[in-house]
């Protein structure tokens, strides 16, 4: 079907919508709450087009096309209403740019420098302060900021739709609307499991890392794509690092978790700076370590499993893969120590 | 008669007695002058106008008022409406309490604009519009407040939150919240909105005749939201977590009065249901040995499976009730025994169990294969014997007939005819059914009536018909349909099965019967309260209204459950205020020429899977498949959130 957008004539899809084909098109309409991993929430209202034959705008990414529609997506009018309804936006988020750890990389202060919002634009609505009541967020890993939170609803998707448990919604209701835990209903009491998926999604810094240090500007922060090191799952993710701190990690789109994680590959990354982490091999002398190099370790320990199963038979030999290698990497170990060193005595840790 | 001083309503403006809006549309509304006895209303205020009654309400006070409750009940998602309406209570604030600027009214105005345009909902399309036409009507009085700083004093008002669909339904379960739980995955939270009010959600979601979305405003844009397949979706997959849930909540105290329920059919088992919740001591007695009435031993599996039900029934069991079987009023037990036994309330629904005859030469024979068409589906439900015909006529054109042609069909008959005396397009049966009973190769036989039972040897041999015509009209605008002289057929048959309405068995209410009843022979009640012409007994469901459908008997008993509250508490019955609100609500809906003028979110109507006509007309297994949470949701983000608040001032 073929459909008309600011005199264009557009190619589009059966189930597509209107912001699907705007953006197939290179065609700009301002979005917040909208998110490529998210279904379509239609909360900002910044998206809002004209379509003929609608008494009022339309939100182009929950609205489906047909064939024929003809849809303008920046006329005065609604750049006026979409200029209207940022400024609602920011009677209560706080414009602290400044001071915020997301300056410069947010899509909010984007919009806000693109529709000229200012301090002075606010007074005309002149409303008694909005504190929505604070209350706790689901998880100690995770702080959530009422005041600065503009109430999108990708968090709430987020949790819904990526991690399958739902365990925060909206609650209170009109300018008092905020994001809480849910409830417990009867005998059922969705747990949040600290994934972080909602934080992740979050357009403003609405959530943030309650252990973690202050994060660097998005201009200073070297990002480097790796292989996260706790399980063999091998979920792909990005470490932030200003200088050679890791500051925060960050999700990359593609590899096997599809850009999702869990609480260990997001929140523990401390033990990168610590101290105590070990940087080199060791062995034992005399009771006490020594540092060594890898050709050393490795040297040392092929001679002493050739020497034990040559004096007391392969059997006096077992092993232990650790759970933090791949499968294939499990895999050959096994091989190894089966078709090697000849013993069955061969073990992984996921099984204690 | 109330004398509209001023109104206005979709634009139309009604004026000392003038009136642009069409006048029979206006009397419901000028015939409510009362909210409640001795309670003139002084003005109403809705989502699309207002209407003035008493010229002396503060119009200030009540544009704040209405606007506190639209944010109150602005759900917080979209910003528009989340903090549109919350600057325009500040402002109205600011204004009713003297310290308004001739700014604020300008910038009530734009607000309004933004919140109507931009919203997600309609609540948020319609919540400013009130305000909006008595800002375009009465700038003056609040132009007035602003230079004088007049104070107008708060007062309280009636106000209900609802929308046509809600209204639509017997039970007004509030559909566009459970469906909007639905499409952010919420499907606890949804099945607890449908269970606050209706205890068999999977039963509903499977054969309620779905009166809500006969009233859907999506029906304007393309079809009407699927709401019934929704709420059998989420009770599906919510539905073992949900009746434990219910049971963990109520506490019911030894001590506290006790009533009975004769009947554990839809009707029952809802009053049950609620009066448990309510903390009373509930007993059902029931006649079978089954709970769900003809919702169990009627409805064939294939539309609904016992298993559903049961489980739903279950409930009552769970919260603490009890269900006594086997036991059937006037024969085991009376009222007055009940009565006897301590009961401080009675509620009677024992729905309608008898077959209607055809009244045609034939029938009082009695002859093999014979069957009134309920008797004949209790039968096959409950696994009795049946001298099952091969060649069948079905009489009737509403959903019983065709579930007994359906189930014939399955029982191994090898043709089924189903004779009506109108048209298609007059049958009362749902269109789905009708559909996939010509799917499964039922014969119609439109305008046709049948004359005479033919019997040889005591068994049925065929039926005479004769052809029928539309005629006059008659009193309900119908086209009465006459014979064709001369046009007699016989169809050759072993079967037949008289499908064309049930009655009461008002045996069981003594001779002379114990209860006052009606003109159609059933049992006689207050319409607003549900109760008899004893105090103390109560009654509902079909046994009062004739044979109707699951959700109306649902809705008596959820009604019943107020009044039998207010009747062991308080010794009197009344209206309650949401009904109060309803009275008010279908005047104001009346005058209202509803239209939707925006695209809805999502995409057209997602259909439910059923089994090839092969795979189902052999067995009993359900004929609809369930949806997928996929195919839930999509369903789900059409539903445009048609949510409108209506405001009523009182004189007290
Ligand atoms: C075949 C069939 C199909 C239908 N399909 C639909 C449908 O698809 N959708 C829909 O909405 N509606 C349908 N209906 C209508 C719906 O089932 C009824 O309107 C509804 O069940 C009425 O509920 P009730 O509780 O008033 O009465 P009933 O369901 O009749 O229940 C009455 C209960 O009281 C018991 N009882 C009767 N007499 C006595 C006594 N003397 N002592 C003790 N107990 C007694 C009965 O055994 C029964 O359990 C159908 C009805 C039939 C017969
Ligand atoms: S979240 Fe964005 S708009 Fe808000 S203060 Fe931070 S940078 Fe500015
Ligand atoms: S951390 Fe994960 S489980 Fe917890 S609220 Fe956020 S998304 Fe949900
Ligand atoms: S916390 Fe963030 S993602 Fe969640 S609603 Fe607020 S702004 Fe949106
Ligand atoms: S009620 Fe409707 S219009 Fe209001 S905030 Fe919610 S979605 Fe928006
Ligand atoms: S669209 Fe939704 S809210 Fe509106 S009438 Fe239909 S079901 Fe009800
Ligand atoms: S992006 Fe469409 S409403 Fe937010």
């Amino acid at each position: 079907m073929t459909i008309l957008m600011d005199g264009m004539r557009l190619n589009a899809r059966e189930g597509q919508t209107i912001l699907d084909v705007a953006r197939e098109h290179d065609i700009r309409i301002p979005t917040l709450c909208y998110h490529e991993k998210l279904k379509p929430i239609g909360s900002c209202r910044m998206c809002i087009v004209e379509v003929e034959g609608s008494s009022t705008p339309v939100a182009a990414c929950t609205t489906a096309v047909s064939d024929g529609m003809i849809v303008r997506t920046h006329t005065p009018d609604l750049v006026e209403l979409r200029r209207e309804t940022l400024k609602l936006i920011f009677l209560k988020h706080p414009m602290n740019c400044a001071a915020c750890e997301i300056n410069g990389n947010c899509q909010l202060q984007d919009l806000a420098h693109e529709y000229d919002i200012n301090h002075t634009d606010l007074h005309t609505y002149n409303i008694r302060p909005v504190e929505p009541e604070p209350g706790p967020y689901a998880t100690p890993l995770i702080q959530y900021h009422p005041r600065r939170c503009i109430l999108c609803g990708r968090c709430v998707q987020a949790c819904v739709e990526i991690t399958e448990v739902g365990a925060i919604n909206f609650k209170g209701r009109g300018a008092l609307a905020r994001i809480a835990p849910v409830e417990r209903m009867g005998s059922i009491k969705p747990e949040c499991v600290s994934c972080g998926e909602c934080m992740a999604v979050c357009p403003v810094n609405a959530l943030t890392e309650a252990l973690g240090k202050k994060r660097g500007k998005a201009w200073e922060t070297r990002k480097v794509k790796t292989t996260c090191t706790y399980c063999g799952c091998g979920c792909q993710l990005e470490l932030n690092a200003v200088g050679e701190t890791v500051t925060a990690v960050t999700p990359v789109d593609g590899g096997v978790n599809r850009g999702a994680l869990c609480s260990k590959g997001r929140f523990g990354y401390d033990f990168i700076n610590h101290h105590e982490r070990l940087k080199t091999p060791l062995i034992r002398e005399n009771g006490t370590w020594r540092e060594a190099n890898w050709d050393e370790a490795l040297d040392f320990v092929a001679k002493r499993l050739v020497d034990i199963r040559s004096e007391s038979g392969p059997d006096a030999i077992g092993a232990l893969a650790s759970a933090r290698c791949t499968n294939e990497e499990n895999y050959l170990f096994q091989k190894f120590i089966r078709g090697v060193i000849g013993t069955n005595n061969v073990d992984h840790c996921a099984r204690l | 008669m109330a004398d509209i001083v001023f109104g206005i309503w979709d634009g139309q403006i009604v004026h000392n007695g003038k009136s642009e809006l069409w006048a029979p549309k206006l009397a419901p509304l000028q015939d409510i002058a009362e909210y409640e006895p001795g309670n003139p209303i002084q003005a109403i205020m809705g989502w699309d106008g207002f209407f003035v009654f008493d010229p002396s309400v503060d119009l200030v006070d009540m544009a704040r008022a209405y606007m506190e409750v639209v944010q109150r009940e602005s759900c917080g998602k979209c910003v528009p409406c989340r903090m549109g309406t919350r600057v325009a209570v500040d402002l109205l604030t600011r204004i009713a309490d003297g310290k308004g600027s001739e700014e604020d009214i300008h910038t009530l105005r734009k607000v309004a604009r933004l919140v109507r345009e931009g919203s997600m909902c309609e609540l948020g399309h319609t919540g400013m519009n009130g305000v909006l036409y008595l800002l375009d009507h009465y700038e003056g009085v609040f132009r007035e407040s602003i230079t004088k700083g007049v104070r107008h004093p708060r007062r309280s008002y009636h106000t209900k939150v609802t929308a046509p669909c809600i209204e639509a339904c017997p039970e007004r379960l509030d559909i566009p919240a459970y469906i909007d739980y639905i499409r952010s995955g919420r499907y606890t939270d949804s099945l607890s909105i449908i269970q606050e009010k209706n205890p068999l959600a999977s039963v509903c979601g499977r054969v309620c005749v779905r009166f809500c979305e006969f009233a859907c405003r999506r029906g304007m844009l393309d079809d009407p939201v699927d709401i019934k397949h929704l709420k059998r979706f989420v009770s599906d997959v919510e539905l073992e977590a949900a009746v434990k849930k219910q049971a963990k909540e109520v506490r019911i105290a030894p001590d506290a009065k006790r009533v009975a329920i004769v009947g554990a059919g839809p009707a029952g088992i809802t009053a049950a249901y609620h009066l448990l919740r309510k903390g009373y001591r509930v007993e059902i007695f029931e006649a079978m040995d089954e709970p769900g009435g003809w919702a169990a031993f009627g409805i064939p599996d294939y539309r609904l499976p016992r298993q559903v039900l049961r489980n739903e029934a279950e409930v009552v069991l769970e919260m603490g009730g009890q269900i006594h079987y086997n036991q059937r009023l006037g024969k085991d037990f009376t009222l007055k025994d009940l009565r006897d036994r301590g009961f401080d309330a009675i509620f009677l629904a024992i729905g309608c169990q008898l077959g209607t005859s055809l009244g045609i030469p034939g029938e009082e024979l009695q002859p093999k294969g014979y069957y009134p068409g309920v008797e004949f589906l209790k039968r096959v439900n409950r696994n009795e014997p049946i001298e099952m015909g091969s060649k069948v006529v079905v009489v009737g054109g509403g959903n019983v007939a065709m579930d007994c042609s359906r189930s014939s069909l399955r029982m191994g008959a090898k043709e089924v005819h189903l004779v009506y005396r109108r048209t298609k397009a007059e049958m009362p049966a749902d269109k789905v059914e009708i559909h996939e009973a010509e799917e499964e190769g039922v014969h119609f036989h439109f305008l046709t009536n049948p004359t005479r039972l033919l019997v040889e040897d005591g068994r049925v041999v065929g039926m005479e018909c004769i052809r029928m015509e539309l005629g006059e009209p008659d009193k309900s605008g119908r086209r009465r349909p006459v014979p064709v002289e001369g046009s007699e057929f016989v169809i050759e048959c072993d079967m037949v099965l008289p499908a064309i309405g049930q009655k009461m068995d008002v045996s069981c209410l003594g001779d002379p019967p114990v209860l006052k009843l009606s003109r159609w022979n059933t049992v006689e009640v207050n319409p607003d309260t549900l109760q008899t012409s004893l105090e103390c007994v109560f009654a509902g469901g079909d046994c009062v209204s004739g044979p109707a459908t699951l959700i109306e008997a649902m809705a008596a008993g959820f009604r019943v459950s107020h009044s039998i509250d207010q009747y062991l508490r308080f010794g009197r019955v009344e209206l309650t205020e949401e009904e109060r609100m309803s009275r008010v609500l279908r005047a104001v809906a009346a005058v209202d020429e509803d239209m939707v003028d925006r695209l809805g979110r999502g995409v057209q109507r997602i259909q439910i899977p059923t089994r090839t006509v092969e795979e189902r007309v052999d067995d009993f297994e359900e004929v609809e498949m369930g949806w997928a949470p996929e195919d839930a949701l999509l369903e789900a983000d059409r539903c445009l959130r048609c949510y409108r608040i209506l405001l009523v001032a009182t004189e007290k």
